[in-house]
């Protein structure tokens, strides 16, 4: 794949891809884009044996969910500070912020559940795709998405 | 599985919007543009590595031929060098001249092998750290 092939798939895409993001780091734009960019440099570079023609989006979801899955890891030590902090930010400084709620309540869920609720609410994938996306086998993306919504169900008071 | 309406219509309604996607692209085209200076550069270190390889296979292949040419063409009596002065160590490097020389082409030999098998990892490893696994 050439790069003005790689932009022109990527500009279409990347409104979907930072959205997923964004809920996957609940909210904070600044750390989604950051993965959303290192997801994106990932999949150029591994652009020549892209082989799955017509599914560019599952493919960098693929690669983004990954990102954020070891982005998550490097940071464990210091995920409570700064998991403090930016609540403390969306309490004080962004109250106003309409998905705060939402946001707030994915928080509470395990990275994975968090990726399997986004991707099935927010971006209308299937089990077996998500299962694809994410290398779970399908009863396990099955659990995480019957956890998650109960967990969000109870904390949104839905 | 079944959605669960009530939830899949707050994710819908609350759907991110976003209205820096140009300085979005830009970021990710300087960051592309890095990307492809790097990969320039191990391209081309990659490619001296190689011609070292090969430089380091040739001259290991003609000195060898021609030291053992050298010693099958003299008589095993003969020694392969002497030395003017005649003190008790020179005169057993002379007379020791054919072991000797073997063991220092052996060690060459073996060094250059060595080298070689590491020019080789070097290589790999530069082609795995330029393209990087989607794992």
């Amino acid at each position: 794949m050439t790069r003005e092939g790689f932009i022109e798939l990527v500009e279409q895409e990347q409104e979907a891809l930072r959205g997923f993001l964004l809920y996957l780091c609940c909210g904070n734009k600044e750390e989604a884009d950051d993965i959303a960019q290192d997801a994106l440099v990932k999949a150029y570079l591994s652009s020549a044996g892209y082989q799955e023609k017509g599914r560019f989006r599952s493919w960098l979801f693929k690669i983004a969910h990954n990102t954020f899955l070891n982005h998550k890891a490097s940071c464990r030590t210091t995920e409570s500070i700064d998991e403090a902090r930016t609540l403390i930010s969306n309490n004080a400084a962004d109250a106003s912020f309409e998905h705060q709620d939402l946001y707030l309540a994915l928080r509470t869920l395990p990275p994975k559940e968090r990726s399997a609720i986004t991707l099935f609410y927010l971006n209308g994938y299937n089990i077996k795709e998500i299962a694809t996306i994410t290398e779970a086998s399908e009863d396990a993306v099955k659990k995480q998405l019957s956890r998650g919504r109960d967990q969000l169900k109870e904390k949104l008071k839905l | 599985m079944n959605k669960d309406k009530a939830l899949e219509d707050l994710f819908l309604a609350q759907k991110p919007q976003f209205d820096d996607s140009e300085a979005f692209m830009d970021s990710l085209n300087k960051r592309l543009d890095a990307v492809e200076y790097i990969k320039k550069h191990q391209e081309a270190t990659i490619r001296r590595y190689k011609m070292a390889l090969v430089v380091a296979f040739v001259v290991g292949i003609i000195s060898g031929i021609v030291t053992i040419v050298y010693m099958l063409s003299t008589p095993a009596a003969v020694p392969l060098f002497t030395f003017r002065m005649e003190t008790g160590w020179l005169s057993w490097l002379a007379a020791n001249s054919r072991l000797i020389t073997a063991t220092a082409l052996s060690l060459l030999i073996t060094f250059g092998l060595i080298s070689i098998i590491g020019n080789i990892q070097d290589i790999r490893s530069m082609r795995g750290e330029v393209g990087f696994r989607i794992n």
